[in-house]
């Protein structure tokens, strides 16, 4: 944190992909005073210097996911923090695009493979055809297993933080593999097999190369990396689990 | 009309929250094929998923250890014993904190499909935090006599919109992510689509529907300090204003007890509900005062009050005295990390506090927004204070007004209103397909109207900028129709806004691309927040009574007599015109009372 900064200088990469030829940097100078995060003073330079500077934002409490942006090299959500404590000794931030990913305009990028992928592992739950007059007795211990999965806000910070991303937009990703990994391990689905088998081609878990840069990334202090480990360990088990799932599902 | 730009479907969907993404998927549940969801956000990022402590519902999973107190631990209710908690209980809950403006027939419905919305949520995949024997876990919530605030951790919200989302992809409902409504198609009394703005590059499309259902939500960004997000600056209301709709109970604006202070960001209910407290600059529990029975657990609009009485006498706290204290502390290390994880890191990151070790300082925020576009108990729209219906036009969620909430809203009673009606809502409007409904011919073409619009607004020259007003909006709506309201005040929201209006009209929007641009927008949001402001403030100025959340200081009491009656704004040449609208009483059962907590 640097305290000593009455103005600091945002540094912001610009791109219109309509009018320039490569994205550049451009400097604005933000007033320090009452100490705003990192989106205030976006958010000040947009509506009263240039209102052109492009970005998505909307809740402001790290809960709805818009805001995730590079911020010094690391990608995080703008919202929750304060721009002091990205200050370098010149006083100085610098804030881009996610990486990896095609630019829309400023700071919005294309999330397309992003939701693509989503689509792909089928979110949803896929609950027995007979359901219960009440609820389906999910032990505690059953929701601590997911591993708070379910608090995922998809900001898309560990996808555009993993090389392999980088190098394949053809691999399902660290978002997508929390959240099937989430279905799988739910009491309440029926699919398992059918998941595992999706999430365990050559796309998929194997893909992996466990730098955890995800983990690193993850404002929700989530952890995909171990999730795809597990989802790695079942599908060896798979046959197995959906076994283990039906007797489940009887008492449910 | 432009057909090249033209879109076609049985139904449009403007909105993707919770009430937006029920009717979606049950509509396609009961075989309406094809659904079009307009949503500015990508849909999970609508505000919904920003809700914290829970979803009201008697469940009857949970009760107070027996001679605990009012305040005591909970234990899961062992099977065969007697249910604490009944939907009748909760319909009396939620009519005392409507301060009896919500309207009784309506509130039924509400609470008795409560229950059975909970399961369903629970059914596809929704993962609510548990009791010991796996039932869903219950917490109380203020003005519920009864612990029925059905939560998973502090993020409930967001797992509910997570999972209707996912269930209405299912489902094969086509989602238009960054979309943004330009205008509301009405002619004759019947709807007959949209025009809207695909955000990406620019382009401005008529899209025409046999039904259109609007879950825009609601209109707290029109204030200084409030809890909602960027989205949210009430554009449904505003252009169904425009369009000749009327609005109800506009002045009814919830005030939340905890904001951040200076922040406004929301520290969940759930807070109280576990048990926290909140002192003043002196340590006091000041609410023993004000609510010596419910103390912190009042509803919304009482402890808010309390927060600003104290405030206003000097007994706040931080550098400014604006603040209050929220004290959890006594919580305990273990379940502030397992109850109320996200509040916590709020706290931190926006206060440099953790409520393990410190109070966290707080205000009143700008919350929720009562009033909205009047509806039946079916999302059917209303065009007059006598019910004639809207054709083919729909609403739910916060942008509509039932009305349920009457003059204060119950927590966790908004997760389930736009859940409820938003599934009624779809239920009816499958219906309104199946029954032979058909795209209706529209006049002109409304997308090249609009463009022109457009254009003119990126003409202006300024030299003021759109923020400016924006700002001094804020100002005007926190200060002079905020907690505590009187003639005085009013009257000079009435002068400002006038000034606003015209202003606006010149002020200037710096981005001029055609791609993704969201200064245009917030241009756009302005003049939404300025249209609804002075419908707010009008009906604040013409209600002299106090009820619920509009506390006139001039008026200090509620007038059965006069104004047991919904206010309904029609626009006019010269600003909003007033009709009446009864409430529905059932004068044996629930008869107004005093209220007291």
């Amino acid at each position: 944190m640097n305290k000593k900064f009455e103005m600091a200088t945002v540094r912001v990469q610009r791109f219109n992909p309509d009018t320039d030829k490569k994205p550049y940097l451009q400097e604005f100078q933000v007033s320090t005073e009452g100490d705003p995060t990192l989106l205030d003073a976006l958010q000040q330079i947009k509506s009263t210097t240039d209102g052109s500077v492009t970005f998505r934002r909307s809740c402001r409490h790290a809960i709805c996911g818009s805001c995730a942006m590079n911020v010094n090299g690391r990608n995080i959500l703008v919202c929750h923090e304060p721009l002091k404590k990205h200050l370098d000794g010149g006083g100085r931030v610098t804030i881009r695009p996610l990486p990896y990913l095609p630019i829309i305009k400023d700071l919005v990028v294309d999330r397309t493979s992003f939701w693509k992928q989503y689509l792909l592992i089928k979110p949803w739950l896929v609950p027995p055809d007979d359901v219960p007059e009440k609820e389906f007795r999910m032990t505690p211990q059953e929701v601590e297993d997911l591993n708070s999965a379910e608090h995922c806000i998809m900001c898309g910070a560990c996808y555009s933080a993993c090389t392999v991303v980088g190098m394949t937009k053809e691999y399902i990703g660290p978002h997508a593999l929390l959240k099937e990994f989430m279905r799988v391990m739910d009491p309440r689905d029926t699919i398992p097999e059918q998941r595992l088998e999706t999430v365990g081609g050559s796309n998929g878990v194997a893909r992996c190369h466990t730098v955890f840069n995800c983990i690193d990334a993850c404002p929700k202090h989530l952890d995909p990396t171990k999730a795809i480990e597990t989802l790695r360990r079942l599908y060896g088990k798979r046959q197995a689990l959906e076994e283990e799932r039906k007797k489940r599902q009887e008492t449910l | 009309m432009a057909e090249a730009n033209t879109i076609t479907h049985d139904v449009i969907i403007v909105g993707a929250g919770l009430a937006g993404s029920w009717a979606a998927m049950t509509a396609a549940q009961k075989g309406v094929k094809d659904i079009g969801v307009l949503s500015k956000l990508h849909p999970l990022r609508s505000h919904s998923g920003a809700a914290q402590g829970g979803i009201a519902a008697a469940l009857n999973n949970v009760r107070p250890v027996p001679d605990t107190g009012p305040r005591g631990p909970l234990e899961q209710i062992p099977p065969g014993d007697e249910p604490v908690d009944s939907w009748e209980l909760h319909m009396f809950d939620t009519i005392k904190g409507s301060d009896w403006l919500g309207d009784q027939d309506k509130i039924e419905v509400l609470v008795k499909e409560a229950i059975d919305i909970l399961y369903e949520y629970e059914h596809m995949g929704c993962v609510f935090s548990r009791t010991p024997d796996g039932r869903i876990a219950q917490r109380r919530f203020g003005g519920h006599s009864a612990p029925r605030a059905n939560y998973a951790a502090d993020w409930t919200g967001h797992v509910l919109l997570h999972t209707i989302h996912e269930q209405a992809l299912r489902h094969g409902v086509k989602f238009y992510s960054e979309w943004y409504l330009l205008d509301l198609i009405v002619e004759d009394n019947v709807c007959r689509g949209v025009v809207a703005m695909n955000i990406l590059d620019g382009s401005i499309h008529t899209l025409r529907a046999k039904a259109v259902m609007f879950a825009t939500g609601g209109y707290g960004r029109a204030f200084k300090i409030t809890s909602n997000a960027f989205a949210n600056t009430g554009d449904g209301v505003a252009m169904a204003y425009r369009a000749g709709v009327p609005l109800m109970d506009m002045e009814f604006v919830q005030f939340h007890p905890t904001g951040i202070y200076r922040h406004g960001i929301l520290m969940s209910e759930a807070c109280r509900g576990e048990g926290g407290y909140l002192t003043n600059s002196e340590g006091e529990r000041f609410m023993e005062r004000y609510a010596p029975e419910k103390m912190e657990l009042a509803p919304r609009d009482l402890v808010s009050r309390s927060e600003q009485t104290e405030i206003d006498e000097g007994r706040g706290i931080g550098p400014d005295k604006q603040g209050i204290y929220l004290d959890l502390r006594h919580l305990g290390r273990e379940k502030i990390l397992n109850r109320l994880p996200q509040v916590r890191e709020i706290a931190i990151d926006f206060t440099g506090t953790d409520p393990i070790d410190n109070p966290v300082p707080i205000q009143p925020t700008a919350h929720y927004s009562m009033g909205g576009i009047p509806t039946t108990v079916n999302g059917q729209v209303i065009a007059d204070a006598e019910g004639t219906p809207l054709t083919g036009f729909f609403a739910a969620g916060e942008v509509a007004c039932v009305s349920v909430h009457g003059a204060n809203r119950l927590g966790s009673n908004s997760l389930l209103e736009a859940s409820v009606f938003g599934r009624r809502a779809g239920n009816a409007i499958a219906q309104f397909i199946q029954d032979g409904a058909e795209l209706q011919p529209i006049n002109g073409d409304p997308a090249q109207k609009n463009r022109q619009r457009i254009q003119a607004h990126l003409d202006r020259s300024g030299p003021e900028l759109v923020d400016e007003i924006a700002q001094e909006l804020k100002e005007t709506m926190t200060n002079k129709c905020g907690i505590f309201r009187n003639e005085a005040k009013l009257q000079e929201a009435v002068s400002k806004i006038q000034e606003l209006k015209e202003r606006l009209k010149t002020a200037k929007i710096m981005d001029k691309s055609s791609r993704f641009n969201t200064d245009l927008l917030a241009g756009l949001e302005t003049e939404h927040l300025v249209t609804f402001s002075e419908v707010v403030v009008a009906g604040a100025l013409a209600r002299t009574e106090s009820r619920g959340a509009h506390a006139r200081t001039d008026y200090p009491e509620r007038d059965d007599e006069n104004w047991l009656k919904h206010t309904v704004a029609h626009k006019g040449e010269d600003g909003p015109s007033f009709s009446y609208k009864e409430v529905n009483i059932d004068w044996d059962r629930y008869p107004p009372q005093k209220r007291q907590y």
